[in-house]
């Protein structure tokens, strides 16, 4: 518990520090809680989630960084790795492949290049992974581009 | 999940389905995360059986002790293996266990490390490898790893080292070695330690461990490093207790428990020294002597264990 509330703290002066750096990403600590964050990212460009704005909401257990975070998408995603539902996210170093060299900002990038590179053979949205599976690349973007402007992107007036 | 040679693993299988399973309104709600939280509890169900590092057994001749700890486990085994523990017996005089979850060389490597530092009280020894530990440091931070990754796991290891060391505030005993040995914010901190140190190892002579890690996987270096050396419960190789040796500066004797029978007739037991290669490794540099390791590890397929020779 004190180890892993002393990393966190040494991980949110760090998100300070690169705030400039990395203008993707925007990674916020709740005010009362440092076990519980919220990411805002930017969609990749050259995707069909380019111009959006996703949110992601980290919880973090209390043996972290042994143990991975628990990440989801809030922003409603059409995307093979997440669940369309829960926002539920397929991506290994959240799971097995999970080691403490990652920080809260690096599974930041590792979800934007998800984004960008999507897995269709292990899809937890099957009607997305389907579509990229068959070859169907037209329908996967203009169904994740839909999503992406009703979900993703500020209303206008 | 570690032992392979089939003698174990029918009470593996057994204590996974009794687990107790979750009740679902919809299979489509059972998320990856529901599969984790299964995992742990399994997990967590085989810790109590083993801990992370078992009491010290008497490794007795098959001669005055049939159901000798070890041997018990292959009573109805093969003859081969049966005639190995026996040869063992002679030379070693107790095995250690560790618990097969993955972190069994590494831990089997820590415990056995401290006890050495803290029986035979080598200062020298200690100056050495805090002199490796702070290359091992810069190796990982010209890696591109962030300090705050790793500083912490880094800064556990050296405080054990220390209180090992006698005549200080913070001395330990041998009893207390063991308690922390078992108790997972000491011991998997210090796995992670030496699973840092290792792949800054393997990645910083990349060119040398490419193609023992390309006869492993079809991995890169790098990819290698992240999925098979720094995540937790991944178990370790040829490549893995090299890496380690080597940036430690430690020799590490491996004796192999297996199947394989030996041509002249006798049975006998093979062991492998990983002696540390490199400048930073001083006893490898004074050359004709032969270099005894004081860590011993038995090896059977899968999974490793603490020998004391006698």
């Amino acid at each position: 518990m004190q180890a892993s509330r002393a990393r966190l703290f040494k991980e949110y002066k760090e998100v300070q520090r690169e705030k400039v750096a990395d203008p993707d990403i925007q990674l916020v600590c709740d005010d009362t809680n440092i076990f519980k964050w919220t990411a805002l990212i930017k969609g990749p460009s050259e995707t069909p989630f380019e111009g959006g704005i996703f949110q992601l909401a980290f919880a973090v257990p209390e043996q972290y960084p042994l143990q991975p975070p628990q990440v989801r998408f809030l922003t409603k995603i059409f995307h093979p790795n997440v669940h369309f539902k829960t926002g539920e996210i397929c991506l290994d170093i959240l799971k097995n492949a999970w080691s403490p060299a990652w920080t809260l900002q690096s599974v930041c990038r590792a979800i934007i290049a998800l984004m960008a590179h999507p897995e269709p053979d292990s899809p937890l949205n099957c009607d997305s992974g389907n579509l990229l599976r068959s070859g169907d690349l037209r329908g996967y973007y203009s169904m994740a581009r839909m999503y992406t402007r009703l979900a993703a992107m500020p209303k206008k007036g | 999940m570690q032992n392979h040679d089939g003698v174990q693993v029918d009470g593996k299988v057994e204590s996974a389905a009794s687990v107790a399973t979750p009740e679902f309104d919809e299979w489509a709600n059972f998320g990856d995360q529901d599969i984790m939280q299964q995992h742990s509890a399994i997990r967590a169900e085989e810790a109590e059986k083993i801990p992370f590092l078992g009491d010290k057994a008497i490794l007795k001749s098959l001669d005055f002790e049939p159901l000798s700890s070890l041997a018990s486990e292959y009573q109805s085994g093969s003859a081969i293996l049966l005639e190995k523990i026996k040869v063992l017996g002679e030379q070693y005089a107790a095995i250690r266990r560790t618990r097969g979850d993955g972190n069994c060389f590494f831990r089997s490597f820590m415990f056995s490390y401290l006890e050495h530092i803290l029986e035979s009280q080598d200062r020298s020894e200690v100056d050495r490898i805090k002199a490796n530990v702070e290359q091992c440091r810069k190796t990982l931070q010209s890696l591109g790893y962030a300090d705050f990754t790793f500083e912490d796991f880094f800064a556990l290891f050296l405080e054990q080292l220390d209180s090992v060391l006698q005549g200080n505030e913070e001395s330990i005993s041998h009893d207390e070695l063991i308690r922390r040995s078992r108790d997972q914010s000491v011991s998997d901190y210090v796995v992670m330690f030496f699973r840092f140190v290792t792949s800054g190892e393997i990645r910083k002579r990349s060119e040398f461990f490419e193609p023992f890690i390309f006869g492993l996987t079809n991995a890169t270096v790098e990819q290698f490093c992240k999925s098979s050396v720094e995540p937790m419960g991944e178990e370790s190789d040829h490549v893995h207790i090299t890496a380690l040796s080597d940036a430690l500066g430690v020799p590490i004797r491996v004796v192999y428990l297996d199947r394989s029978s030996c041509d002249n007739g006798g049975v006998s037991v093979n062991h492998h020294d990983f002696v540390p290669a490199g400048s930073d490794a001083p006893k490898a540099s004074e050359g004709s002597e032969k270099v005894t390791p004081f860590i011993t590890l038995l090896y059977r397929p899968g999974h490793y264990d603490l020998l004391y020779p006698k």
